[in-house]
C-alpha cells in the first residue's frame, strides 16, 4: 500500500531552537497511527505543520507522493486533512446540519435549501449511527455526540486523513466504545488516522502502528504489537517507571473518620448518598459520566445545595459555602482546572497562595506577608517538583498540563486540608507527571489526610484507592475494598447497573 | 538699482516689525460648537482675530467646565497675551476669569455673562432692547394693517428661569406699552424652551383666539413649530397675502433669515455677533496695548432688528443670513 | 477547520529581546511618558516651563483619584460608567450642604431649596470644621451608596457591569440635575475652595521679563489636591497589593469561579470594588468642584469618562480583569495628562486632539494584547 502522507526529515525551529527535529514517518490509507509523547514532546508542532498552521523549517511533506506544503489551515482542509480536537470547534447555537455544512450551504434559487441540507446531514449521520434530528442545536448535545458531529463534518469534507487529538477526555465509557468502533469502520473504508492520546490503553486498542516522540525527535516506531504499555512509557519518558502507582502504607481500618456523609440528597442530582472517608484513606468514586460523581463533590464542597442529609468533617457538621468548608479543612481539585482551578494569566505564586491567603495575613488590615508567600511557594515548588522558571512572574498558562495540575494541588496543600476531593486529577496530564501526582496523593494520605478521588479511569482508581464506591443515577450502587479485591467486570457492572455476573 | 533694492528691503522690514508689534497670541477657548449660534460666534471671532494678524490658539472644552479651566491654564502656561472664552456657564466663567487675572493675563468673556460681572471684559447682549426693537417694528406693521382696530399680539415665552427669557419678555412688554391703546392685552403662551410644549400650548391658544394679528417668539428656533400650527389654519401667509400674521422673533438664525426673505416673518431681533466679536477683541487688544493685565469692562450689545425694510442693507450683519448665504440650511 | 493548538511554548533558553523586556516591564508606561516628554521638549520648550509643569501636576491629581477607583473595578473585570454622575451628585450635595449663601432667583425652584439650602446658605454652613467634615462626609456617603447598589446588582443579581453602571449613570446624573434644576451652586466656603486649589508650598522663580506684561513667577507646588491624591494613591496601592482583600480583588477578576472555589468571598469583593470606585470618584469630584468653586450637577459628563478609562487602560490595567496595579494607573494618568497637555501646546484643533487621543487609547489596547502575547512567549 503506498503512503498517503510521508514526512521526510521534517524539522521546525522556534526562535532558533528546534521543537521538532529530523522526523521521518509515513501513514497509509486505512491505517491508524498512534502518536504518543509527553507534553512538549513536539506533538502539537508536528500537527500544526501537517495542518498548515506553521511551515516547517527543514524537510518536506509528501501527499500521495506529491510535495505537500499547505500555506494555511484552509489549504490543509482542502487537501483532505481534518482535526478532531479535545475542545471542539462547533457553534453551539447552530443546528447539527448547519454546523456540518457550515462552509457551503446547498442553495436553490439563491436561498439556502433546507431540505437538501437535511438530506445531506441525515446521510452522514446514518454512517455514524447518530440518531438525532439534523435541526437540533449543537449546544444541547452531550460531549460524545458533539464529537460525532465534528467527525461528520470531516466526512462531509471528504477528509482522507483525520487527526484525533485527545478525543476521549470528555467522553463516557459507552461513548468511547462507540468512537472506537467508528474508527474501525473508517479504517475499513480506507481513511488514514492519527490518534494522539495520553491514555495508552486506548492507543493499544485502536492503533495499527505507534510512533513515540520525545524532545522533538522520533524515538520509537513500529507495529502496535511491538509496543506494550510499559515500552511506550519507557520510550516516552526515556527511563523506566518503576511503578506508575507507587506503594503506600494502608490506612488502619479503625482510623477515625474524616468525612461522614449520611443520606445526602439533592433531587434530580444525587439520592440518599452515604459515604465515609477515614484519616489516611484514599476512597475512589467510580461511575459513568452523569452518574452524579462531580455533582456529589460540588455539594460536599458547598457549591451546590443539598436538600436532605448530613455532612460532617472531623465530627463537625458542615454549613455554608466553600469558604466555610475550606476553613473546616476541605480542599477541592475540580475536573476542569482551566475554568475552575486556576487563574491562567496570574503567576504561579499567586495561584498557589490563593486558597490560603488568610494564613499569610497579619494585623487588623489583613496585610499579606509577601516574603512568607514567596517562601511557601518556593517550598511547594520543590516539594511537588513544579517545573517553572519564575514563580512570581510566570503565568500558569505557560506551564504544561501536568505542572498546572501540580499548582492546583499545591494550592490546596498550602491550606493543609483534612479532606481533599480530587475530580479527575490526571485528565490531560502525561504519564510522567501522572506518576508524580499519584506520589503526592499517597504522601498526603500517609500524613493522615483523607482523599476522595473521582476518576473515569478504572486502572487509576484500582491502583490508588483503599476503597472504591460506584455511583449510578445519583446513587451509590456499591462499594468494594482493596482487601476484597477489585474486579473490573464487577465495578463496571455496578456502574452500568447490570447484574454483577460478568 | 541698488538704491531701489535697499528701499524695498527697508519697506519690507518696516512692515514685518510693525506686524510683530501688534500681532499677539490670543487663546480662544469655547465650550462647544453644537448649535448654529455658537458655530457662527466661533467663526466671527476667529475671522476677526486672523484678519487682525493675530495668532489664534483654539480650545474646545466639549461642554466640560473643568476641561475648559485646564485648557485656559495651559494657554496661560504657553504665555498667551490674551484670552477670549465662550464659557460653559456663568459660575465656571467667574472662576476662569479669576484664574486668568491672577496670572496677569487679560481675559474677555463672550456672550454668556459670568456670575460676577465686575471682573474681566464682558460682552453681553441686551435682550430687552433687542426684543423691543423687533417687536416695535412688528407692532407698527400690524397697526398699519389693522386700520384702526386694536391689534391682538401673542408672545411665546421662554423658560422664565433663564434671564434671557425674562429680558426678552420685558422688551416685548415695553414695546406693547409704547403703542398704548392701539394694542390689546397680549396673550402669553409658555414654551419652556421646548418645541413640544410650545406646540400644544400654541395650538390651544390659537384655537381659543383665532384673531391674532401679531406673534412674537422669544427664540427663532420655534418658527418651524409655529408654522406647523398656523399652516393648517390658513394663518401661515406671506406679507403680501390676505390673512398674514405679522411675526417677529429673536436670535437671528438662518431659518429666520430665509423666512424674512420669503415674507412670512417681518422682523427678528439679532444679537450682533460680529459687533460683539469686534468689541471684545478691541477691548482686549486695547488692554494688552496699554499693559493692563486685569481689564474690567462690561460691553453691551444693543443688537438690532433685521426687518423686511432693512434686510437690503443689513442682511450680512446678521449671523443667520451669513450662514444661509453659505448654504447652511442645505447641508 | 479553524484554530489549531497554539505553537509550542518557546524553550527557556530563548533569550528575551530588548523590546520584549521593555514591553514586559512594569514601568513601561513610565518610560514611555519620560521618553515622550524628552523627545518633545526641544520642539515644545513651553512643555518644560515651571508654569506648564505645575499645570500638568494640577490636572493630574483629581483625574488620578478617579482613575484609581476605576482601576479597582477593572481589576474585577468590571467597568464603572457611573463615576462621572457620582462626581456630579457628590459635588452638588456637598455644595448644597455647605454653601455660605444662595441666590433665590436662581435656585428657588430647585427641590433642595428650603430643605438643604436657603438664602442663608446650606444646612451645615457656619458650623466650622465639624460642619465642613460632616458635609463632605455625607456627600461622599451618598456616592458610596450608589457604588454599593452597583456592586450588589453586579455581584448578587449577576447583571453585567456595563448595564448596571450605565443605568446608575443615567439615574444619578438625572437626580443631581433634578436636585438643583440644572443650576450650579456657588458661594462655597473658603476651606472647601482651598481643597481644590490651595497651595501649601509655592516656589518663587524670580521676576519674569520677556513678556510684554509684568508677571509674577510664583507657582504652587504642593497643593491640597496633590496631598489628597498622593494619600489616596498610597493607600489604594497598599490595599490592592498588600492586603488579603486586594489579592482577592485580583483573583475574582482573573477567574471568578476559581476564586469562589478557593474560598474568596466573591460577592463581598465585587460589592466593595464598586463601592471603592464610587468613593474615589466622589473624592475626585470634590476636588474638581472645589477647583471650579461650585457644585455642578453636570460635572463629569461628556467625554470625561473616556479620559478616566483611557488613562487607566493606558497604564496597563486589563479590561478583562485580573491585571491591575495602582502604580500603573499613576503612570497611565501621567501619560494621558502629558499627552493632552502637549497636544494643546501644539495648537492642534480640538478635532485633531480628540483623534490623536482616540488613536493613543487604541494603541494602548493593542499594546496590551501584544504585551500579553510577548510575555507569554518569552517565558518558558
Amino acid at each position: 500500500m503506498s503512503a498517503l502522507l510521508t514526512l521526510e526529515g521534517l524539522g521546525k525551529d522556534w526562535f532558533g531552537v528546534p521543537a521538532v527535529e529530523g522526523l521521518t514517518l509515513s501513514i497509509a490509507p486505512g491505517e491508524v497511527l498512534g502518536l504518543i509523547g509527553e507534553n512538549g514532546a513536539g506533538k502539537s508542532t508536528l500537527m500544526n505543520m501537517i495542518g498548515g498552521v506553521v511551515p516547517p523549517t527543514r524537510g518536506r511533506m509528501l501527499w500521495e507522493g506529491q510535495p505537500y506544503a499547505p500555506a494555511s489551515a484552509a489549504d490543509a482542509t482542502a487537501e483532505g486533512v481534518a482535526f478532531i480536537h479535545q475542545e471542539l470547534n462547533l457553534f453551539g447555537n447552530l443546528s447539527i446540519a448547519e454546523n456540518i455544512l457550515i462552509d457551503g450551504f446547498p442553495r436553490r434559487m439563491g436561498l439556502i435549501d433546507r431540505r437538501a441540507m437535511a438530506r445531506a446531514t441525515e446521510a452522514l449521520m446514518a454512517r455514524l449511527d447518530l440518531d438525532l434530528s439534523p435541526d437540533r442545536p449543537v449546544g444541547t448535545l452531550v460531549a460524545g455526540e458533539k464529537q460525532l458531529v465534528e467527525i461528520a463534518k470531516a466526512l462531509h469534507r471528504r477528509a482522507r486523513l483525520i487527526i484525533f487529538d485527545e478525543p476521549t477526555t470528555s467522553l463516557t465509557t459507552r461513548e468511547i466504545e462507540r468512537l472506537f468502533s467508528l474508527i474501525d469502520r473508517l479504517r475499513a473504508e480506507g481513511t488514514a488516522m492519527i490518534y494522539i492520546s495520553h491514555i495508552l490503553g486506548d492507543v493499544v486498542r485502536v492503533a495499527d502502528r505507534v510512533a513515540v516522540l520525545r524532545d522533538g525527535s522520533l524515538v520509537g516506531e513500529g507495529p502496535v504489537d511491538d509496543f506494550p504499555v510499559p515500552r511506550m512509557i519507557h520510550s516516552m519518558i526515556g527511563r523506566e517507571l518503576a511503578d506508575v502507582f507507587p506503594p503506600r502504607r494502608i490506612a488502619p481500618p479503625d482510623a477515625p473518620p474524616v468525612l461522614e456523609v449520611e443520606g445526602l440528597s439533592a433531587p434530580g442530582v444525587i439520592e440518599d448518598v452515604s459515604l465515609t472517608v477515614r484519616e489516611g484513606e484514599v476512597v475512589g468514586l467510580f461511575g459513568l459520566m452523569g452518574a452524579g460523581r462531580s455533582e456529589l463533590a460540588r455539594i460536599l464542597f458547598g457549591l451546590d445545595p443539598a436538600e436532605r442529609g448530613r455532612v460532617r468533617l472531623g465530627g463537625q457538621a458542615l454549613h455554608g459555602g466553600p469558604r466555610e468548608r475550606i476553613a473546616a479543612g476541605m480542599g477541592f481539585v475540580t475536573e476542569n482546572r482551566r475554568e475552575e482551578g486556576l487563574m491562567m494569566d496570574a503567576s504561579v505564586r499567586d495561584n498557589l497562595a490563593l486558597a490560603a491567603l488568610g494564613q499569610f495575613a497579619a494585623g487588623p488590615l489583613g496585610l499579606v506577608d509577601r516574603e512568607k508567600v514567596g517562601a511557601a511557594a518556593q517550598a511547594m515548588q520543590q516539594d511537588l517538583r513544579i517545573k517553572a522558571a519564575d514563580l512570581a512572574r510566570q503565568p500558569v498558562r505557560s506551564l504544561s498540563g501536568g505542572n498546572q495540575q501540580k499548582v492546583v494541588l499545591g494550592k490546596w496543600l498550602l491550606s493543609r486540608p483534612h479532606l481533599l476531593i480530587l475530580d479527575e486529577p490526571t485528565r490531560g496530564v502525561d504519564v510522567g507527571a501522572r506518576a508524580e501526582i499519584y506520589a503526592i496523593v499517597n504522601r498526603l494520605a500517609e500524613e493522615g489526610c483523607g482523599v476522595l478521588m473521582i476518576s473515569s479511569e478504572l486502572d487509576e482508581l484500582k491502583g490508588m484507592c483503599d476503597r472504591i464506591a460506584v455511583m449510578r443515577g445519583g446513587e451509590i450502587t456499591g462499594e468494594r475494598s482493596r482487601a476484597g479485591g477489585y474486579r473490573d467486570a464487577d465495578l463496571v457492572a455496578l456502574a452500568f447497573g447490570e447484574q454483577a455476573a460478568a | 538699482m541698488q538704491t531701489l533694492t535697499l528701499a524695498a528691503a527697508l519697506a519690507a522690514g518696516t512692515v514685518l516689525s510693525a506686524g510683530a508689534a501688534s500681532a499677539a497670541n490670543i487663546c480662544f477657548a469655547f465650550q462647544d460648537l453644537e448649535t448654529e449660534f455658537w458655530v457662527a460666534g466661533h467663526q466671527a471671532i476667529t475671522t476677526a482675530l486672523q484678519e487682525g494678524g493675530h495668532t489664534v490658539i483654539e480650545r474646545n472644552a466639549n461642554e466640560d467646565a473643568n476641561r475648559q479651566l485646564e485648557q485656559v491654564r495651559d494657554c496661560i502656561a504657553q504665555g498667551v497675551d490674551g484670552i477670549i472664552i465662550i464659557p460653559q456657564d456663568g459660575e465656571s466663567a467667574a472662576t476662569i476669569v479669576n484664574e486668568a487675572q491672577n496670572a496677569d493675563v487679560p481675559i474677555a468673556v463672550f456672550n454668556r455673562p459670568p456670575s460676577d460681572l465686575s471682573k474681566g471684559i464682558i460682552v453681553v447682549a441686551d435682550n430687552a432692547t433687542i426684543a423691543e426693537q423687533a417687536v416695535d417694528f412688528a407692532l407698527t406693521k400690524a397697526i398699519e394693517r389693522a386700520g384702526g382696530e386694536p391689534v391682538q399680539p401673542l408672545i411665546l415665552v421662554g423658560d422664565l428661569g433663564d434671564p434671557n427669557a425674562v429680558g426678552r419678555r420685558a422688551g416685548f412688554n415695553a414695546a406693547v406699552e409704547k403703542h398704548g391703546d392701539a394694542v390689546a392685552t397680549p396673550i402669553e403662551v409658555a414654551s419652556n424652551w421646548d418645541a413640544a410644549t410650545a406646540l400644544s400650548n400654541l395650538e390651544a391658544a390659537v384655537t381659543a383666539n383665532p384673531n391674532i394679528d401679531m406673534l412674537f417668539t422669544s427664540s427663532d428656533f420655534l418658527f418651524p413649530t409655529i408654522r406647523s400650527v398656523l399652516e393648517p389654519r390658513g394663518m401661515w401667509k406671506a406679507a403680501g397675502e390676505e390673512g398674514h400674521v405679522v411675526m417677529a422673533g429673536l436670535d437671528g438664525d438662518a431659518t429666520a433669515c430665509s423666512l424674512i426673505k420669503e415674507g412670512y416673518v417681518d422682523a427678528t431681533g439679532v444679537q450682533d455677533l460680529y459687533f460683539e466679536a469686534d468689541a471684545a477683541l478691541e477691548a482686549l487688544l486695547a488692554a494688552m496695548e496699554a499693559g493692563e493685565a486685569q481689564p474690567n469692562q462690561v460691553i453691551e450689545d444693543p443688537g438690532f432688528a433685521l426687518t423686511t425694510d432693512n434686510i437690503g442693507e443689513r442682511e450680512m450683519d446678521m449671523w443667520g443670513c451669513v450662514l444661509l448665504a453659505e448654504g447652511f440650511l442645505n447641508k | 477547520m479553524t484554530a489549531i493548538d497554539a505553537p509550542a511554548p518557546v524553550p527557556a533558553r530563548q533569550r528575551r529581546g530588548f523590546l520584549a523586556r521593555l514591553l514586559g516591564s512594569e514601568y513601561f508606561v513610565l518610560w514611555l511618558t519620560v521618553g515622550y516628554f524628552l523627545v518633545l521638549l526641544p520642539f515644545l520648550p513651553t512643555l518644560g516651563t515651571p508654569a506648564n509643569l505645575v499645570n500638568l501636576l494640577s490636572n493630574m491629581w483629581p483625574l488620578l483619584v478617579v482613575a484609581i477607583g476605576q482601576t479597582f473595578v477593572m481589576a474585577v473585570a468590571g467597568i464603572d460608567l457611573s463615576q462621572g454622575a457620582v462626581m456630579a451628585l457628590t459635588s452638588t450635595l456637598a455644595a448644597a450642604l455647605l454653601a455660605t449663601g444662595a441666590d433665590p432667583a436662581v435656585l428657588a425652584k430647585a427641590p433642595i431649596w428650603g430643605v438643604l439650602l436657603s438664602e442663608r446658605g446650606g444646612l451645615l454652613d457656619g458650623r466650622g470644621g465639624v460642619g465642613l467634615a460632616l458635609g463632605l462626609g455625607l456627600a461622599v456617603l451618598a456616592a458610596v451608596a450608589v457604588g454599593l447598589m452597583n456592586g450588589i446588582a453586579v455581584a448578587r443579581f449577576r447583571m453585567p457591569p456595563f448595564m448596571v453602571t450605565l443605568v446608575a449613570m443615567m439615574i444619578a446624573g438625572a437626580f443631581a440635575i433634578w436636585l438643583t434644576q440644572s443650576e450650579n451652586i456657588r458661594n462655597l466656603p473658603e476651606q472647601f475652595i482651598a481643597l481644590g486649589k490651595g497651595d501649601i508650598v509655592s516656589v518663587y522663580f524670580g521676576a519674569r521679563t520677556e513678556s510684554q506684561l509684568p508677571r509674577r513667577e510664583v507657582y504652587p507646588l504642593v497643593t491640597y489636591p496633590a496631598i489628597v491624591a498622593i494619600i489616596v494613591a498610597v493607600l489604594a496601592h497598599w490595599l490592592l497589593e498588600r492586603t488579603v482583600f486586594g489579592r482577592q480583588v485580583i483573583a475574582v477578576g482573573a477567574n471568578r469561579r476559581a476564586a469562589e472555589i478557593s474560598g474568596v468571598p466573591v460577592v463581598r469583593v465585587l460589592i466593595l470594588a464598586f463601592a471603592l470606585s464610587a468613593l474615589f470618584a466622589a473624592i475626585g469630584g470634590l476636588l474638581y468642584a472645589a477647583r471650579l468653586e461650585a457644585g455642578r450637577p453636570t460635572l463629569g459628563s461628556g467625554t470625561f469618562l473616556l479620559d478616566v478609562i483611557g488613562a487607566t487602560v493606558i497604564g496597563g490595567t486589563s479590561l478583562f480583569g485580573g491585571k491591575a496595579r495602582v502604580i500603573w494607573t499613576v503612570f497611565g494618568v501621567a501619560f494621558f495628562v502629558l499627552l493632552s497637555n502637549s497636544l494643546n501646546l501644539m495648537n492642534l484643533s480640538s478635532f485633531h486632539v480628540d483623534m490623536v487621543k482616540g488613536a493613543v487609547i487604541l494603541g494602548a489596547a493593542l499594546l496590551d494584547v501584544a504585551r500579553t502575547r510577548l510575555t507569554r512567549q518569552a517565558l518558558p
